[in-house]
């Protein structure tokens, strides 16, 4: 049976060899499509990692430099008192500038064990940064004021990249370090990782550090947690007491709400436009796959015909129909898949194996379904032709 | 002649419905995605509000600094550039502005976020910003660093509301009060070199622009007396910055580039790879994928069409038409089933572009069709319907005269 289909697609080769094409490069842009929803969707479902609601940036930009470190601490500690007096104030961190949701990073690299890590997070908060966000703690705990003086460098690691270094295991207690440091760092909590590029971006792993004294020089900004009520009267007010404090610095006050929102806005745009695009061209597709499996269909009726004549049920000769274009479809995407596997297999995007395979699945489905439903009503016709009728037209 | 082509094609049209129909949607969808694609690039890159004396402008927008393993690439210091472009003869002025920062103002217990920007007076000579009142800042107020400020059109609708003449009032923002001295048009935030919400003296920046560092928050762009002289003045910041020792023993190398405005709007803040390379690749690419899909299902349509034909093409051969003249006339009707296509893609993309400019994605991107869109519109049409026809025209042609009459 499908050695005598194969002889049919044969025959009509270079026709089929352009429905093939077709075929093949609408799985290609499925398959791009497919990945990025399945790469969105997955970073969807992980938990945003802190309470993001009522907590605002204050950006400090040109802020009071000093040679003295004691003086400096000292500046920095009253600014803290003032903001932490006012009454609507819960909590705050100093940070270091790559706070969620903003375009700043600070990336570095890690050896560990023979695997190299890339583009891993630095980011520098102090003991109250479990308050302000709500931190979830996984493993172990966050800082506290007996790290001050400590025989290791501590550290505190994200999910992310506790799976990347000590996998299953327990992290905590263990050391973490290029393979080639003499002094490594001691792990002494696993938090949640923080998705700070938004719901649908990849965080990536990340690395906190305890913010230790002459910091300040370059924590240049501070995440405050405010009561909900918090309103623009209170947000002036914290301005004006800042503005006041710190004389020559520019001052701007974020909410996360609204750049968890603007960041979403950056991802998901992008996302509507290719999907639009890409609908469009699957029904264009669509519509000229069907067009011509009916004119062909049309055109095959005294072979039809014949077969009907012989004895083949009408269902017989429309599943003989489907089946053709299913083995067309098969055989591109046979090809499809060939270039689509080369993307986990070289890790062309960094993006995990399981994104690309299950994008491809769904692409492949995709497809399939397609040309079943074009392919479906000409087959139908197919089997609705009278032998005689058929017969007599030749 | 063609009128007779022309005929045969609209018959031939209205004979199969349905495939005109799946060739018409096909074009006209793809033509209307390239004509929003055009006018969203021509918009950006092409649009030259503010600087439109961008022939004879060069745009320095970065430093780099190269060691063996660090490198360090950013905007620069105001020191550096003006120190540096003040040694240069063929500039005639040199704008030197800030980019774009963020802070808040309060009015009536109401939040407004403002996007401050800081310039030297020179700026307002070498850009053509359209002010609808007031004037812009001159050097004296510059140097005597007044409290003066220039402010977009919609800062002054969110600021003082729908009001008259605002020049002259008080504007707070960043705990200052800012005397304003005149409104211009808005600058969408695409072209993130020009776009602030207010426009201030470099000289009241609370950082300290006396800093002798290289590295800061300043662009400069150059402006040439000519046309002409724009390579010269090229060459001339080119061999300046050889000149230019390092910053510390920690780099080897430095690397800065008086730029046209498409190369600097695109840099990738590392020398190694090239913007101008990396969005040309990124758009061509797509362009082909999208316009690959809609050609190969014309190409389909089309065989199918002609096949159905073979019997007026039996008799046009039988009575002695070459397969040029067949391969031609096939073409001309594609090229007509292209344009009427192209129409109804116009029509779409006035729609469409209604759409995105309503739907308000980028503040004050206001996207229209000119000229340039229409054109490239147009050439779309031409290349997409020779490419969809010469493939079946061809096969058409070579069809034997007997089997094409006998089909039958």
């Amino acid at each position: 049976m499908f050695k005598h289909l194969f002889k049919l697609i044969w025959n009509k080769k270079k026709q089929n060899f352009l429905l093939m094409t077709e075929m093949l490069v609408s799985f290609m842009v499925l398959f791009a499509v497919f990945t990025l929803m399945v790469y969105y969707y997955d970073n969807y479902k992980k938990p945003m990692g802190f309470k993001y609601q009522d907590v605002w940036v204050i950006n400090i930009n040109n802020s009071y430099q000093t040679k003295n470190t004691d003086s400096l601490d000292l500046y920095y500690e009253t600014l803290r008192k003032i903001i932490k007096s006012l009454p609507q104030v819960k909590d705050l961190s100093f940070v270091s500038g790559n706070v969620p949701f903003s375009n700043q990073i600070n990336q570095g690299g890690l050896t560990f064990k023979g695997k190299h890590i890339d583009h891993l997070n630095n980011f520098t908060a102090e003991d109250s940064y479990k308050e302000t966000m709500d931190l979830d703690v996984l493993e172990g705990r966050w800082y506290n004021k007996s790290d001050a003086v400590s025989k290791y460098k501590l550290v505190v690691i994200d999910a992310d990249l506790k799976e990347a270094t000590f996998g299953k295991e327990q992290a905590v207690g263990k050391l973490l370090g290029n393979d080639d440091d003499k002094k490594k760092m001691k792990v002494i909590g696993v938090i949640q990782t923080i998705k700070r590029n938004g719901d649908y971006v990849k965080a990536g792993p990340g690395l906190y550090f305890r913010a230790d004294t002459g910091s300040f020089r370059w924590l240049s900004k501070i995440l405050v947690k405010v009561s909900p009520g918090a309103d623009a009267a209170f947000e002036g007010k914290l301005y004006k007491t800042m503005a006041g404090y710190m004389k020559n610095s520019n001052i701007e006050i974020e909410h996360l709400t609204n750049k968890l929102k603007d960041t979403n806005y950056f991802a998901v745009i992008p996302m509507i436009v290719l999907s639009i695009v890409s609908c469009f061209l699957i029904i264009n597709v669509a519509l000229g796959l069907f067009g011509v499996l009916w004119y062909n269909i049309n055109k095959r009726k005294g072979e039809i015909g014949l077969r009907r004549a012989i004895g083949a049920t009408g269902n017989s000769v429309s599943s003989q129909l489907v089946m053709e274009s299913m083995i067309l479809a098969t055989l591109s995407l046979i090809i499809g898949s060939f270039f689509a596997i080369q993307f986990p297999l070289l890790n062309v995007f960094d993006l995990s194996a399981h994104i690309y395979i299950i994008g491809m699945l769904l692409s492949i489905i995709f497809v399939y379904l397609l040309v079943l439903v074009c392919s479906l009503y000409p087959g139908r016709q197919a089997a609705a032709i009278y032998p005689a009728v058929a017969l007599h037209e030749e | 002649m063609l009128k007779n082509y022309f005929k045969i094609a609209i018959a031939v049209l209205r004979r199969r419905k349905f495939f005109t129909f799946i060739s018409l949607f096909g074009i006209s969808f793809t033509l209307t995605i390239l004509m929003v694609l055009t006018a969203f690039i021509d918009k950006v890159i092409g649009d030259n509000y503010p600087d439109k004396k961008r022939d004879r402008l060069l745009y320095v927008n970065r430093i780099e600094q190269k060691g063996k393993d660090n490198m360090t690439s950013g905007t620069l210091s105001y020191y550096f550039l003006s120190h540096y472009t003040g040694m240069m003869k063929t500039p005639v002025k040199v704008a030197i502005s800030s980019g774009f920062n963020g802070t808040n103002t309060y009015v009536n217990n109401k939040k407004i976020a403002v996007s401050y920007k800081y310039t030297n007076a020179e700026f307002w000579d070498v850009m053509d910003y359209d002010f609808t009142e007031g004037k812009p800042f001159n050097k004296q107020e510059v140097d005597n660093a007044d409290h003066v400020a220039i402010i977009s059109e919609d800062m002054k609708r969110q600021y003082f509301g729908d009001v008259g003449p605002v020049v002259g009032k008080y504007i707070e923002a960043d705990n200052v009060n800012y005397r304003v001295l005149g409104v211009v048009k808005n600058v969408p935030v695409t072209s993130y070199m020009f776009f602030s919400d207010i426009y201030l003296p470099y000289t009241v920046s609370k950082a300290d622009y006396k800093s002798k560092s290289y590295g800061g928050g300043y662009m400069g762009v150059l402006l040439a007396a000519s046309k002409d002289d724009v390579p010269k003045m090229q060459a001339e910041y080119e061999n300046l910055m050889k000149r230019v020792p390092v910053e510390s023993k920690d780099y080897q190398h430095l690397y800065s580039h008086a730029n046209s405005f498409f190369r600097s709007y695109v840099d990738t803040g590392n020398e190694a790879s090239s913007g101008v390379f990396i969005v040309v690749t990124a758009i061509s690419i797509f362009v082909f994928i999208f316009m690959l899909l809609p050609t190969l299902n014309l190409v389909n349509i089309n065989i199918t069409r002609i096949m159905e034909r073979s019997s007026e093409i039996g008799v046009r051969k039988a009575f002695g038409a070459s397969s040029k003249t067949l391969v031609y006339q096939f073409i001309v009707e594609n090229l007509i089933l292209t344009l009427l296509g192209g129409i109804i893609g116009t029509l779409l993309s006035v729609i469409a572009l209604w759409a995105i400019n309503n739907a308000d994605l980028i503040a004050n991107l206001q996207l229209s069709i000119n000229f340039t869109v229409l054109f490239i519109a147009l050439l779309a049409c031409l290349i997409f319907g020779f490419l969809s026809g010469v493939y079946p025209a061809w096969r058409m042609s070579k069809l034997n005269v007997v089997t094409a009459l006998k089909a039958q």
